[in-house]
């Protein structure tokens, strides 16, 4: 049953992907700003503008540029960068380990810390470490990622020192093998702490929210009835049914989270996938553009699959057909 | 099933979407890094390893096919020019030793250094240089194509020491577009015959510069290590040089202090004073930045626009402006109020006791009224017998800028709004920008950064002279057109001798200024910051020459 569920969403993946990519490919034409202007850099010759344009085909109508795109789509060739003159998933795709694992170890944490606050914050509703648990998860939730990133660069960084604040391996360090994952672990702390943040807020909130709401439900008092500690209670039957909507947000959130990585990114001279594409759509690189926007679609549409073939795990009553 | 522990299968998900322990940076190697010694002959070396924190990825090391800032500053310890600049921009040997002008300037012949090598061991010849210019420079690098590509008559190489640059008229500021930054020389044997902008070798580059590439990380690093075979004797000092991209500037200063990085390109401003006060930190000041040197920020008029083709309404605005304050509130001192269209930082060129418009906003205020803007009770201006204007038009103008420079819109709206003209300020991204202004000409003001360059024929002319108006970006902005003065620079690129050269420059910054075609602002400097014990830099192009940073 799931088997087939999943080979029909499967199948969806890439007309999907296609429609966000030739939604982007005509927003980012239509967008002002010439490619070649931010290219070709200051005084050169209009004859010289010119050939640039011809060479990347900027010349061409855009129904031409798009059929172009669409053929060459087809053929899982997105086009050289105009900047590097490479070929652009390449390009992408080399960035993809640094933006997964500071993406990855973010939603690993957020969802261990966010379950456990809310938790504890449940499992003493109403009390004081419920209302400082609300109070901290709140801020957090309104805190914009930037400024967060530069408090937490000038407090953990600089002040205390506890963590270098740029790049992901010590400059002056040439160690490899664990020594090397040790160092890029120090590095990635600080912005995976940051980008977590936000997550934290919200896997909180919900994880709380939800276990209040179960634990006022029959079977919850059934279970209760039966002499189970509370403890049980709470881990075995209402933060079971709780973490199910939790799933589905983490889901969700996947696009949140690497839109979030353009910002720690920058902040941190992370090199990863959220950089290349804030300095790509600077420099209108729109090969670039188009080969982050193809796997972030697709990273996010995957992550929507999986969510739901967790559910399954997650709520037997759940049945895909 | 019902047993799977949940936190479990939260990592799966997790899991699935991250791949194990990913590497920490992909990367294009051509060799090992050397490990730094520390006891190497006093030849050079034993200079320690520099970080340096450059603000974005250059894409790729290969200065001659682009005229990026980022590219350049990133790659150009890589390369060698024929010549280098001094500190008074003369020209001083680099890959050529030495030079002879010919005919007053319509033939340039080059003497090249002996037994220079590139990275990869190959011997240097005139070939190199013939091909780079021919091939990539007169292509691909966009000022040098325009300025010296329709100068140029042909490249000839009698022998492997010899360089001859024809010319079809005496063409005088060749030298000055012979550094690292206007021409880099590269390698014709691993490019002859390949696209230059997608040769493979721009991501691994191979030059003869003072250090030789060992990795680039994109987005993330790039290591450079010392060249043993280096033809300067001595140099350079340092054994290896990282640099890191951090591309926020706050960072990158945080970094500095820290001591993650030695090396910081530009200190913002309200950083300066606490810098200085560091003791580990030296500050180092200069004209000269690599995305182009002798910067004026200079607020243009379209000239296209009826409003603005009356010269009255130019200078009340020119006189309105009191420019001191960009320099305390903006710049924070790093700069200085322009006295001359062509920046100070070109001294022989430079202009000095001009009749620019000083600040009376009285002055002001009475010339727009001669020209037919009359104030109303709420202080705003209206037309009334304005050439081209309907009667009741509001003296309202737009100011197109890129969001970097949104604190010279906020400041110059203020100080216009006190003569009763309304400023409408547009912050516009660069590609944007460039497109709204020199392509489809749709503003009345703007503020561009115009940097003058080692030579008024690199980064002036293209300012005023007529046949630059049209769609190359950070061209003629203001449309101005004068035939005079577009013979004026014809006539100071013919003339080799630099006092009869200046003089003529004089003429034109007269000319120019007298109409008003722009209001040059601020001249913006630069300042670098590094960390001890780290010294010997020069704030430019082979910065890091001559440094170390052994204590």
């Amino acid at each position: 049953m799931t088997g087939r569920y999943l080979v029909r969403r499967l199948l969806q993946v890439p007309p999907a992907v296609i429609g966000i990519l030739v939604i982007a490919f005509l927003l980012i034409h239509l967008a002002p700003g010439d490619p070649i202007l931010a290219l070709a850099g200051d005084n050169g010759d209009a004859a010289y503008y010119a050939e640039m344009q011809a060479k990347f085909g900027l010349d061409r109508s855009l129904p031409e540029q798009l059929g172009i795109f669409i053929a060459n789509l087809l053929r899982f060739d997105l086009g050289l960068s105009y900047v590097q003159g490479r070929p652009a998933m390449a390009v992408v795709l080399e960035r993809i380990p640094s933006t997964l694992l500071l993406t990855g170890s973010a939603v690993v944490f957020a969802t261990v810390t966010g379950v456990a606050l809310g938790v504890v914050a449940a499992a003493g509703a109403h009390g004081r470490r419920d209302l400082a648990i609300n109070i901290g998860t709140l801020g957090l939730h309104a805190t914009p990622s930037f400024w967060l990133g530069q408090l937490a660069i000038l407090t953990l960084g600089l002040w205390v020192g506890w963590f270098p604040v740029s790049g992901m391996t010590d400059p002056r360090s040439s160690a490899t093998g664990l020594a090397l994952a040790l160092d890029v672990g120090r590095h990635l702390l600080l912005p995976m702490l940051v980008l977590a943040a936000t997550e934290i807020a919200v896997i909180a909130r919900l994880t709380r929210s939800g276990i209040l709401d179960e634990l006022s439900r029959d079977y919850v008092r059934t279970a209760r009835a039966k002499g189970l500690s509370e403890a049980r209670v709470l881990s075995r039957h209402a933060l079971r049914c709780a973490l199910l909507p939790v799933v589905t947000v983490i889901g969700g959130r996947v696009g949140h989270l690497l839109a979030g990585a353009v910002l720690v990114e920058a902040v941190f001279g992370w090199p990863g996938v959220g950089r290349l594409l804030l300095s790509s759509v600077q420099a209108r690189d729109i090969p670039i553009v188009l080969a982050v926007l193809l796997l972030i679609g697709s990273m996010v549409i995957i992550a929507n699959v999986l969510t739901d073939l967790l559910y399954v795990r997650l709520d037997p009553r759940i049945r895909y057909t | 099933m019902r047993r799977f522990p949940i936190i479990a299968s939260l990592l799966v998900l997790v899991a699935s979407a991250c791949s194990p322990s990913a590497p920490p940076s992909p990367s294009t190697s051509a060799s090992a890094p050397s490990a730094p010694s520390a006891s190497q002959a006093p030849s050079g070396g034993g200079g320690g390893t520099l970080v340096v924190a450059i603000g974005s990825d250059p894409g790729h090391l290969n200065p001659a096919i682009t005229t990026s800032g980022g590219t350049h500053t990133a790659s150009e310890l890589l390369y060698n020019g024929l010549v280098g600049l001094d500190d008074e921009l003369a020209p001083i040997p680099e890959l050529a030793e030495s030079w002879e002008i010919q005919d007053d300037g319509v033939q340039y012949t080059f003497k090249l250094r002996d037994g220079v090598v590139w990275h990869d061991g190959t011997p240097f010849t005139s070939a190199d240089v013939k091909f780079t210019f021919e091939e990539v420079l007169l292509k691909l690098h966009s000022r040098t194509r325009a300025s010296v590509g329709p100068a140029l008559a042909g490249i000839d190489t009698p022998d492997e020491r010899t360089v001859v640059f024809r010319f079809k008229q005496p063409y005088a500021p060749l030298l000055q577009q012979l550094d690292v930054t206007e021409a880099p020389i590269i390698p014709k044997h691993l490019y002859e015959g390949s696209d230059p902008a997608e040769n493979p070798v721009n991501q691994a580059p191979v030059g003869t510069g003072p250090f030789a590439f060992v990795s680039y990380a994109p987005d993330s690093e790039i290591r450079l290590k010392r060249n043993d075979a280096y033809w300067a004797d001595g140099l350079p000092l340092l054994d290896e040089v990282v640099m890191r991209v951090i591309p926020e500037i706050g960072t990158q200063i945080v970094a500095l202090e820290k001591g993650e990085v030695d090396w910081v390109w530009g200190v913002p401003g309200p950083d300066e004073s606490r810098l200085d006060q560091d003791p580990d930190i030296e500050l180092l000041r200069t004209d000269r930045n690599p995305g182009g040197s002798n910067c004026i920020m200079t607020m243009s008029f379209n000239l296209e626009k009826p409003i603005l083709q009356d010269l009255r309404v130019r200078q009340a605005i020119a006189q309105a402006i009191d420019r001191q304050p960009f320099v305390d509130n903006i710049l924070f001192g790093q700069g200085r109020v322009a006295e001359a269209p062509i920046s100070s930082g070109i001294a022989w060129a430079h202009a000095t006791g001009l009749a620019m418009p000083a600040f009376d906003s009285t002055a002001a205020a009475a010339s727009l009224e001669e020209a037919g803007w009359v104030a109303g009770g709420d202080g705003t201006r209206t037309a009334s017998g304005v050439e081209g204007v309907d009667d009741g038009t509001q003296l309202t103008l737009d100011f197109l800028h890129f969001p970097a420079f949104s604190r010279y819109g906020e400041l110059l709206r203020t100080q216009l709004a006190a003569v009763g003209i309304d400023l409408t300020l547009e912050p516009l991204d660069p590609p944007v920008f460039a497109e709204t202004v020199f392509t489809k000409r749709d503003f009345d003001t703007n503020i561009i950064s115009y940097c003058n360059g080692p030579d008024p024929e690199i980064g002036v002319r293209r300012m005023f002279d007529s046949r630059q108006i049209g769609p190359v970006p950070f061209s003629n902005a203001a449309a101005y057109s004068d035939p005079a003065v577009d013979a004026l620079f014809d006539e100071a690129q013919q003339t080799v001798d630099l006092t009869a050269r200046g003089e003529i420059y004089r003429k034109i910054q007269e000319t120019v200024v007298a109409a008003q075609p722009y209001v040059w602002m601020v001249e913006t400097s630069g300042v670098r910051a590094y960390r001890s014990p780290c010294t010997g830099f020069q704030a430019y192009a082979q910065f890091a020459q001559a440094a170390t940073c052994a204590p």
